[in-house]
């Protein structure tokens, strides 16, 4: 192609067709991250069910341990695809900002699970309860691990998504802190009874969105104003 | 009354390189130097042109001890290559 050669503005008007063509052509998912997820998860799962359904003894071994293991490979493939990269998309980054998140939110929802019912025993330790389970039939009754499912908790995970998404595609700050803020409310949610999870819920609202939502208002209206 | 066509836009390596960028958040010269046929001499000589306009942004660094150079159009070329296709379709609509 030569420097500075003259054309017509039809000419123009196609070459200008053709290049984001060819822009755009150059972009395919590869899906190898989605294929190594979706065997992982898919055989965890089906294997989770059949262990369930025929009664399998597997010990001490907990299938799910593989996602963990899954780790490591798409860390690997992250790596190996970003150094191969020489085009960065609108697009692409705005979903990496989704899929990132997203794999923040299911850290932080094993988390829930793993910590929460630990947490709700010393609670009801502290204020001298317990969780009881009793055999209709013996009447036997044991002591059972709690499992109180605390909603306020993933609202605050929940909250943060989306907050986090806009944030790093649109590159604004007092977002990007919301959510952060958000997700330190939602571990400390873990460890506290509920009416503090009320007040995290509130102080979550009142910076993901608020504070936010005010600095873009006075934006809007300032460049309203000097239309 | 028709206004003049950015000239600075109106030439046929400057475009492409334009209308490469304006379809993405940014891309490597080998990526623009892949996409427009044009040898690495020609297209430092164009970049160079659409930078010193401020049409477009050079970032060099390295990456595994090789230099890379990363492009990537600015506001004030999103701007001008948008008033130079405004320009392109009046001149179309008359002819």
């Amino acid at each position: 192609m030569t420097p500075d050669k003259k054309f017509t503005e039809q000419e123009s008007l196609e070459l200008i067709t053709s290049m984001i063509q060819k822009a755009k052509d150059n972009f395919h998912e590869r899906g190898t991250s989605a294929i190594l997820w979706g065997t992982v998860v898919g055989f965890c799962g089906l294997f989770s069910y059949l262990k369930l359904q025929f009664k399998i003894d597997t010990g001490s071994f907990d299938v799910w341990f593989l996602t963990l293991a899954a780790i490591v490979p798409q860390i690997y493939l992250s790596l190996k695809e970003s150094k191969n990269v020489k085009v960065k998309t609108h697009t692409q980054e705005a979903l990496n900002a989704v899929w990132l998140v997203y794999g923040i939110t299911i850290f932080g929802v094993v988390a829930y699970g793993n910590i929460v019912p630990g947490a709700t025993d010393e609670i009801l330790k502290m204020a001298n309860k317990m969780l009881l389970q009793k055999d209709m039939i013996t009447g036997e009754v044991l002591p059972i691990k709690a499992q109180v499912y605390s909603q306020s908790s993933l609202l605050l995970l929940v909250y943060a998504f989306p907050t986090l998404v806009t944030g790093m595609v649109k590159k604004f700050k007092p977002m990007l802190y919301g959510a952060i803020i958000c997700y330190i409310l939602f571990v400390l949610s873990l460890f506290t009874q509920l009416k503090y999870d009320m007040l995290f819920n509130g102080v979550a609202g009142i910076i993901n969105w608020l504070i936010p939502g005010i600095i873009l208002r006075n934006k809007y209206l300032k460049g309203k104003s000097s239309l | 009354m028709f206004k003049d066509l950015d000239p600075i836009l109106h030439s046929q390596l400057r475009l492409s390189i334009m209308s490469l960028l304006i379809s993405v958040k940014e891309a490597e010269f080998t990526f623009i130097k892949e996409k427009t046929n044009a040898t690495a001499g020609n297209l430092s000589v164009q970049v160079q042109k659409l930078k010193d306009v401020q049409y477009v942004e050079v970032k060099k660094e390295f990456k595994d001890n090789y230099p890379l150079t990363t492009l990537s159009i600015t506001p004030i070329g999103i701007k001008a290559f948008e008033q130079y296709v405004k320009d392109l379709q009046q001149y179309l609509q008359v002819k």
